[in-house]
């Protein structure tokens, strides 16, 4: 269809100029008339370039010698000032083409360069904006359509600083991540070394004491130095268990072996292992779960613990089971100061300690940790003097998988 | 091991489990002691009852033991010993710094840290006097004298400015900066290589063996001592 637009332009164009040529011929000389055939051969060098316009303009001369030039309706010619007529017509058709044709190219490569430059500059804003080289690159090859040596190597090195920028902030970047989590890893260390050192020191002071046959101690310093390093042994056991668990919990190996429990169940077992049937009072509904019972009761035994560890003396800690048709929910409330607003996510951080930097700061991470993998979460819910509660939620699973038929 | 006799000792420790086998140590060797878990309740005791020597942890709930250490040399006298760890090493020497008189690295030998308590207490008992003597060296302090078994050293100004603070401490582990603020004054604190300079040549002419040196002993990392061999 726009192959032929420019065939049917360049018929119309004769034909146009051919009738009014024939409309003007009865008022002027249908010599001087000829010039009229230039508005032919214009428009179409215009549009469609010389290509077209040389035989438009052929034709025109053509058409106005078969038409007007006498002999009438022969392309020969009586009058040898026609013939002169016509080759002036011809090479000012020609010449007037070749101008038109020549200014229109001009005209093209002008908005070219133009559309280029403003891509150019868009695409120098895009990378300098962060954009993506490689999307950049494909664009180019689309806009520009055909090769262009000069403007792809600017492009090139347009795209290769973005590239290198690129790179060099991810290379701050993946520096600053190691930097950070070298700081953690020191300050986990200096908190590990303390907690380990702590009652290392106890032990070997107590041991050096006993060993030591100068020093005097009565039965009863004995039996204290013997204590000393019966509790801190077993804390320097309990603190190696927690790093190891912490570290299989972060490395995501707990490896949970999921059976159907009924959560009270495993509750007022934690609570019974603990000793702290005394203080600790279970209530509420009765949901099952799939879950490792030795996990998710260490999870139960470490909410407890700290739920103690904060009440005052005497004091109950309250376990109020619930559930909705997704989750089974125990919340454990204690009656202890509470925790301010800020503080309750923190306390999950490993080796965070509240303000008596009592316990070596492991518990509540692992408890989340074996929660998460048990498809499980715990969270705390606290008004500051109001005592604290640390929730932990599990997926509930339907009864009647525990009870086959 | 019992000239304790009944001396006051003050322990200062956050951890409980510490506090107890130190004291019961204490008590054992003859020593009466109190103990303070926080650095308000440390300077409370050693106002109440000034102990005859201080054990101080680095790192205390409320404040950092250097700060105790200082606080406590603006009005007492009592030796102090720090409880230091391994990271702890520029806490250890800010406390020493502060006027600690020595240190042990915990976990620390009971033994160790007896033999230190009594070096330090001894230490405070017997003021330096005009002249020291120790190992055959004689120092003059007035008169700016010292010889070796009879025979006159001859010593540089700072030679002996070194010689004399280091005598006069005898036991006692003198920093760097220590040092360098009472021998070259405070602007040299920080230029350690002059005193190491010093030490060598010190040693050079007080020493018997100058490659094993029995008077100034180094404290790797921190300072050095003024030892008396017949004592120690």
């Amino acid at each position: 269809m726009t192959r032929l637009a420019p065939l049917a332009g360049s018929v119309a164009a004769v034909t146009i100029a051919t009738l009014l040529v024939w409309a003007l011929e009865p008022v002027a000389p249908n010599l001087s008339l000829g010039v009229l055939y230039v508005f032919a051969v214009l428009p179409v060098a215009v549009f469609c370039g010389i290509r077209w316009s040389l035989p438009v303009a052929i034709a025109s001369m053509l058409a106005f010698n078969f038409f007007f030039l006498p002999p009438t309706h022969t392309f020969s010619l009586r009058d040898s000032t026609n013939w002169f007529a016509l080759a002036a017509y011809s090479v000012t058709a020609v010449v007037v083409s070749e101008l038109a044709a020549s200014s229109r190219r001009r005209a093209q490569l002008a908005e070219q360069r133009e559309r280029e430059a403003t891509f150019l500059a868009e695409i120098a804003r895009e990378l300098l904006a962060g954009a993506e080289p490689e999307g950049i690159e494909r664009r180019v090859t689309e806009v520009l359509g055909r090769p262009r040596p000069q403007i792809e190597s600017g492009i090139r090195a347009l795209i290769d600083v973005a590239s290198d920028r690129r790179r060099l902030e991810e290379e701050a970047l993946q520096a600053e991540t190691f930097r950070r989590a070298d700081i953690v890893k020191t300050a986990l260390l200096r908190a590990v070394s303390h907690d380990l050192r702590s009652p290392l020191t106890s032990i070997t002071t107590a041991i050096g004491a006993l060993r030591n046959d100068e020093l005097v101690f009565t039965d009863a310093d004995r039996r204290e130095l013997l204590d000393t390093i019966a509790v801190d042994s077993e804390r320097l056991a309990r603190l190696v268990a927690d790093l190891l668990d912490l570290s299989r919990l972060e490395a995501g190996s707990a490896d949970p072996e999921p059976e159907v429990w009924s959560l009270d169940e495993l509750v007022n077992d934690v609570v019974a292992d603990l000793g702290l049937s005394e203080r600790v009072e279970v209530a509420g509904a009765s949901p099952f779960v799939n879950v490792d019972p030795v996990q998710v009761q260490r999870v139960l035994a470490n909410l407890f613990e700290n739920a103690v560890k904060f009440s005052p003396p005497g004091a109950h800690v309250h376990a109020n089971i619930t559930a909705t048709r997704k989750e089974a929910i125990v919340r454990v409330v204690d009656q202890g100061p509470g925790l301010p607003e800020d503080q309750l996510e923190r306390v999950f951080e490993p080796f965070y300690r509240g303000p008596d930097r009592a316990g070596a700061g492991l518990g509540l991470a692992i408890a989340r940790g074996f929660a998460a993998a048990n498809g499980g979460r715990v969270w705390a819910e606290s008004r500051p003097g109001q005592g604290a509660t640390f929730a932990l939620a599990l997926p509930v699973v339907e009864a009647r998988v525990e009870l086959p038929a | 091991m019992t000239d304790a006799a009944g001396q006051r000792i003050l322990v200062v420790d956050d951890e409980p489990q510490i506090l107890r086998a130190l004291g019961t140590t204490l008590r054992g060797a003859g020593y009466t002691v109190d103990t303070a878990a926080t650095a308000e309740s440390a300077l409370a005791a050693a106002a109440a009852h000034p102990p005859a020597g201080v054990i101080l942890d680095l790192v205390l709930p409320d404040g950092s033991g250097t700060d105790v250490c200082r606080e406590l040399r603006s009005w007492s006298d009592a030796p102090v010993i720090v409880l230091s760890a391994v990271g702890e090493e520029k806490e250890k020497i800010a406390a020493l710094d502060a006027g600690a008189d020595d240190y042990v690295m915990k976990p620390f030998s009971v033994d160790e840290l007896l033999a230190r308590l009594r070096a330090v207490l001894r230490r405070t008992a017997s003021e330096a006097g005009p002249v020291i003597e120790a190992g055959g060296l004689r120092i003059d302090v007035a008169d700016r004298l010292v010889s070796r078994d009879g025979e006159r050293i001859k010593l540089t100004p700072h030679e002996f400015g070194l010689l004399r603070v280091l005598a006069q401490n005898p036991g006692k582990l003198l920093t760097h900066r220590m040092l360098l603020r009472e021998v070259w004054g405070p602007s040299y604190a920080d230029e350690a290589h002059y005193l190491h300079v010093y030490v060598s040549h010190l040693r050079a002419k007080i020493e018997r063996d100058p490659a094993h040196p029995e008077l100034i002993v180094t404290e790797p990392g921190a300072g050095y001592r003024f030892v008396d061999p017949a004592t120690s």
